[in-house]
């Protein structure tokens, strides 16, 4: 099952670049095709996963390199628990959204269908891998298709943007090798199951380097203050189904791994480090939202916003009870969820008005009334108001984190604040004040594929909202396990 | 052991060195307008070779021509490795050769080359090795020197002055050995390590420094790699191709040979000294070859560098080998052969640009993806292999090897492979940069072109087993441990 | 123990020698700077006194065929160091030694016809 969720993007991105040039805009058709297939995929693993059993479920394994006296093996194991099971899901959800908006690509459509299913099963890998080596390489399998989607498709100053992201992340993850590697050697085994039961404890070097080795590659990823230039001009030169792919999954890599990897495999220095992580997380939301404030480029300002609320994840993350986990397992996919939309959002804005900039937009709500009120959907879900999935996932960390961390949370709190002074000034700027003579011309969303999307990302927020336990009782049932390793060595 | 039996055993060198005399005195006596006989006849030598290496028993062992020479997994792995390599040098080398008055000299100088390397991995006593090894190093003097230009004149005349000294520290370090041990056969001087007095560490160290200089020139490792970069630029690309893959495998292989055959393996009394000290060594030639590479325009020179960082690669394997790891052997052929494949495509690429387009500058690579889409492909995919990125064979390769030297359990080699890994991210700067010129910059002009009918074969080839060994390794590993196997046992 | 020893002391003397040498040579040159008197005419940096001015820089460009016949002595030379051991102790190592050395000079015949047979022998 979850081997065929990996390969069906495969099959696609394969067929997809062996198409006859002249049919090559019937690329989006196979793309269609295959990433509706993964998302079908996807809801039936979700919906079969059992909450109440322990442990992995879907599990498949072969050697995939045996080892012999003297060589090294490395395992194909993937598998799904509480916490990967709503990834796979929200994966398969936003590719489809993905190849929706990108209904419309022009330029070698082939390739930039092909590279995004390739996308699509590199990061799979990484939420379903069960072995450190394998999840090690499909973390970086996803460099590529990242890299050429957004230098060859982007705008801007793509190529800057693309080999800026490419660097911070292989040098974050370079580390993260090493990291696995020594982790390996101790424990025998790159088993996560085998190296979550029994933690190690002892590395050649000092279990506190091997940690951050690791952890370093996951909060560039998330990613946090200091390290999250990258973010903000990948997202403004990146195609707009990149961004939401990148805002959307990929950050969600860093988050899943800092909760599977870091604090599941080496729960005594999580707990021994909660208090920078705490402090970085809390720096994080606040200097994120305030940068946030003052964005003038509508895209840079959501992509600044993902800064800020992936914060969150790490100070849920920080706090280490189950609760506090609960939380950040939950913003992950509802940030998911909702910034996604944030980016479809701008990307069909700017397919319109050609231009980022807030200042020169007004009163756009009279000529696209349902683009805007999507928007505003979308920004209130980003604020956390009640009855929206957002709203969940906050007060669950918060409520979480404010008893380990009360500093970090209280400045959390505040750049809640500070987010709903953000959008609605956005909204208030863009889809308010008077109607512009430029932007008479513009059309509202009418073409399918963008209804489409739209409609499926408002339909996933609004019922995690106001149904919170379809999700929530899966992510319980991962976070459980995870909760008692580093509550075991509180 | 009969004469036939032991014929059979430098099979292979034979052939190639007869097809070496055959090339050159059909080429005499032909005449000048005779037509050219060197490609074909080369190509049977080669090809007659190769029969000789597939019909020789995996599990053969054994000593030949009064212990001159030595038959096992390890000699066969990397005969069929050199003369595969020679094979696909001379079936690419036409138009560049049919271009030169001394075609035939060539193809001549090649296969005395690559039979000489040959008995290199045979080689089972201190003489032998000295012997093929300068038989091929004065082959590739000449070779580098063929092309009548100013820079190849001088690359030749370097790699003499340089091989000249480069063979004369080797011979000293040879001195040494056959100083203490009173013999040139590798197993006597085995003997002597393995009882030798505490006080015979000092000479052993000597003997060590200086085999590893002499062998390091060869393998192009820092601090002896000054001569890689001139002579890689200036050489024909062609003969450059053969010397960065074929000479560099012989020289890991010869060492290696005298490593554990002569001077006891990782079970030495002195295994950690010389174990730290190839750590230095592959610790310089990553950085010296990365930052060198950085700021390279021209194609062959950054190959040439980035040579030198891959053989850095390589040496922390070696590292791992005299620190005792039993899976670093295996770890070394594997990436060798890895290394062979990948290093070869993109040498040939840049073979096939300089002699279609004329110009060997990175910048004028612009578009190629356009002009040659498969020749843009399969270097594309070298060079990503080369970074060490998914799902090439590269990666596996580097995951393997720095596996071995965790594995080791030695701070200092977390250490040499922390300086590996980001070394690693320093290298994906000029590698990407390069793919990214190829695919997104724009071509000066629009013409296409194909490489011939063989080297699209060989490019094609070297492509599919980059992504092959990348995604199923398993019997390349199994080949490399085998191949190891027989090392390691006296 | 003993072997690696002997070694050293093997090679004592070698490095007394050295030593002494590089003391004499030295002395010799620094006691000939400090005592002998000097002249700083322009006549005395002239190639030798009575002699003839030279024509050109000494390091020319001397042709590529006194090169090929110095190669080409090589492999009479190396012959001759190969056969002179072989001759002393023919009697003693058979007749496989035999044949070896016939392939052997035959090797070198062949490399000798093909330098002739490319015109190496021509002086032009």
């Amino acid at each position: 099952m979850l081997t065929t969720f990996l390969l069906l993007p495969l099959a696609g991105a394969i067929m997809a670049i062996f198409l006859p040039a002249e049919r090559e805009r019937d690329a989006r058709w196979v793309a269609l095709f295959f990433t509706l297939l993964a998302f079908i995929v996807s809801v039936i693993i979700f919906v079969r996963f059992d909450t109440a059993a322990e442990g992995y479920q879907f599990v498949e394994s072969f050697e995939w390199i045996a080892a012999g006296e003297a060589g090294f093996s490395i395992q194909y194991l993937v598998g799904v628990d509480g916490l990967s099971a709503p990834m796979v899901l929200l994966l398969g959800l936003l590719s489809l959204v993905g190849v929706l908006i990108s209904w419309n690509i022009d330029l070698k459509p082939k390739q930039y269908f092909a590279w995004l299913l390739f996308l699509e099963t590199a990061v799979a890998g990484v939420f379903i891998s069960l072995d450190l080596i394998q999840f090690f390489l499909f973390w970086e399998l996803e460099l590529l298709p990242m890299f050429m989607l957004i230098s060859q498709w982007g705008s801007g100053r793509r190529l800057y943007s693309a080999t800026k992201f490419l660097l911070y992340t292989l040098a974050g993850s370079a580390f993260m090798l090493l990291g696995f590697l020594l982790l390996g050697f101790s424990a025998g085994t790159f088993n996560m199951a085998e190296l979550a039961a029994s933690p190690v404890t002892d590395a050649i070097v000092p279990m506190a380097i091997v940690f951050w080795a690791i952890t370093l590659a996951f909060l560039v990823k998330l990613p946090v203050v200091p390290v999250h230039t990258w973010l903000p001009d990948a997202h403004t030169d990146a195609p707009t189904a990149v961004s939401v792919m990148l805002a959307g999954v990929l950050l969600k890599m860093g988050g899943y791994g800092l909760l599977r990897i870091s604090l599941s495999l080496m729960p005594e220095q999580a707990q021994e480090f909660k208090v920078i992580l705490a402090g970085i997380a809390g720096f994080s939301v606040l200097w994120g939202a305030v940068i946030t404030l003052r964005q003038t480029d509508l895209k840079r300002l959501v992509a600044y916003s993902s800064v800020s609320h992936m914060g969150y994840v790490l100070l849920g993350a920080a706090a280490m009870t189950d609760v506090g986990l609960s939380g950040a397992a939950l913003q992950m996919f509802t940030h998911g969820t909702i910034t996604g939309l944030l980016f479809v959002m701008v990307g069909a804005i700017y397919d319109r008005t050609h231009t980022r900039e807030i200042a020169k937009m007004s009163g756009l709500m009279h000529q696209m009334p349902l683009i805007g009120i999507v928007f505003v959907i979308a920004g209130l879900a980003s604020l956390g108001l009640p009855s929206m999935s957002g709203f969940v996932a906050e007060l669950t960390t918060f409520l979480g984190a404010l008893q380990a961390h009360p500093a970090a949370t209280i400045a959390a709190i505040f750049g809640v604040v500070l987010s709903a002074g953000y959008i609605l000034w956005t909204v208030q700027r863009i889809f308010h004040g008077p109607r512009a003579p430029e932007w008479e011309h513009l059309e509202d969303a009418r073409n399918w594929p963008e209804l489409v999307a739209m409609g499926v990302l408002v339909i996933s927020i609004m019922a995690v909202g106001i149904y919170p336990s379809i999700l929530t009782n899966a992510v319980e049932s991962g976070i459980a396990p995870i909760a008692a390793i580093v509550g075991a060595v509180a | 052991m009969s004469l036939a039996q032991e014929l059979h055993y430098i099979g292979p060198a034979l052939a190639l060195f007869v097809g070496a005399g055959v090339v050159l005195f059909a080429d005499v006596l032909s005449g000048r307008r005779a037509p050219r006989w060197g490609l074909t006849l080369a190509a049977l030598a080669v090809a007659l070779a190769w029969t000789f290496v597939l019909a020789m028993d995996g599990d053969a062992r054994g000593e030949a021509l009064s212990g001159a020479v030595r038959v096992d997994a390890f000699s066969i792995y990397f005969a069929f490795l050199l003369v595969g390599v020679t094979l696909a040098v001379v079936l690419c080398a036409k138009r560049w050769a049919d271009s030169i008055e001394q075609g035939a000299e060539f193809y001549g100088l090649l296969l005395i080359s690559a039979a000489s390397m040959v008995l290199l991995a045979q080689g089972n006593d201190l003489i032998t090795i000295f012997v093929a090894l300068e038989t091929t190093s004065i082959a590739q003097f000449i070779m580098a020197g063929l092309a009548r230009t100013d820079r190849s004149a001088e690359a030749g005349l370097k790699y003499l002055l340089t091989g000249s000294v480069a063979a004369a520290v080797l011979l000293y370090g040879f001195a040494f050995l056959f100083g203490m041990a009173g013999s040139t056969s590798l197993p006597v001087v085995a003997e002597y390590v393995a009882s030798a007095p505490e006080s015979g560490r000092l000479p052993l160290l000597l003997a060590f420094v200086f085999i590893i200089g002499g062998f390091g020139y060869k393998m192009a490792l820092a601090p002896f790699h000054a001569w890689v970069p001139d002579v890689y630029q200036g050489a024909p690309s062609i003969v450059g191709s053969f010397l960065s893959v074929a000479s560099k495998a012989a020289g890991f292989a010869v060492a290696l040979r005298v490593f554990y055959t002569g001077l006891g393996g990782g079970d030495s009394f002195m295994a950690e000294d010389w174990a730290i000290f190839v750590a230095v060594i592959a610790g310089l030639s990553m950085i010296f070859g990365n930052t060198g590479a950085l700021l390279q325009t021209n194609a062959k020179r950054l190959l040439g560098y980035s040579s030198v960082a891959q053989a850095g690669n390589v040496a922390v394997g070696f590292a791992a080998v005299a620190a005792g790891s039993t899976i670093g052997p295996s770890g070394v052929l594997f990436f060798l052969g890895t290394y062979a494949v990948t290093n070869l495509g993109a040498f040939i690429a840049v073979h096939v640009v300089a002699e279609r387009l004329g110009t060997e500058e990175i910048a004028d690579y612009a578009g190629l993806s356009r002009r040659s889409p498969a020749l843009a492909a399969v270097l594309s995919l070298c060079l990503i292999s080369l970074t060490g990125i998914p799902p090439t064979a590269g990666f596996i390769a580097k995951v393997y090897i720095f596996n071995a030297a965790v594995q080791t359990g030695h701070d200092w080699l977390v250490v040499l492979v922390a300086v590996a890994v980001v070394n690693t991210a320093i290298s994906a700067f000029y590698y990407l940069r390069w793919v990214r010129t190829m695919w997104m910059d724009d071509p000066v002009e629009e013409t296409r072109f194909q490489p011939a009918g063989a080297v699209q074969v060989v490019l094609l080839l070297s492509g599919f087993g980059v992504l092959l060994f990348g995604v199923w390794p398993g019997p390349l590993i199994n080949a490399a441990r085998s191949a190891a196997e027989t090392l390691s046992i006296l | 123990m003993a072997q690696a020893d002997a070694l050293y002391v093997d090679y004592l003397p070698v490095l007394l020698a050295a030593i002494v040498g590089f003391v004499l040579v030295f002395s010799a040159l620094i006691g000939s700077r400090l005592l002998a008197p000097f002249s700083q005419e322009r006549e005395k940096g002239t190639t030798y006194e009575c002699g003839m001015l030279p024509l050109q820089r000494a390091s020319t460009n001397f042709g590529m065929r006194f090169y090929l016949y110095a190669i080409l002595f090589v492999v009479f030379d190396v012959e001759a160091v190969f056969i002179f051991p072989w001759a002393l102790s023919f009697m003693g190592i058979g007749q496989f030694a035999y044949w070896s050395m016939v392939v052997f000079i035959g090797i070198l015949g062949l490399g000798l016809g093909y330098a002739w047979k490319k015109g190496a022998l021509q002086w032009r």
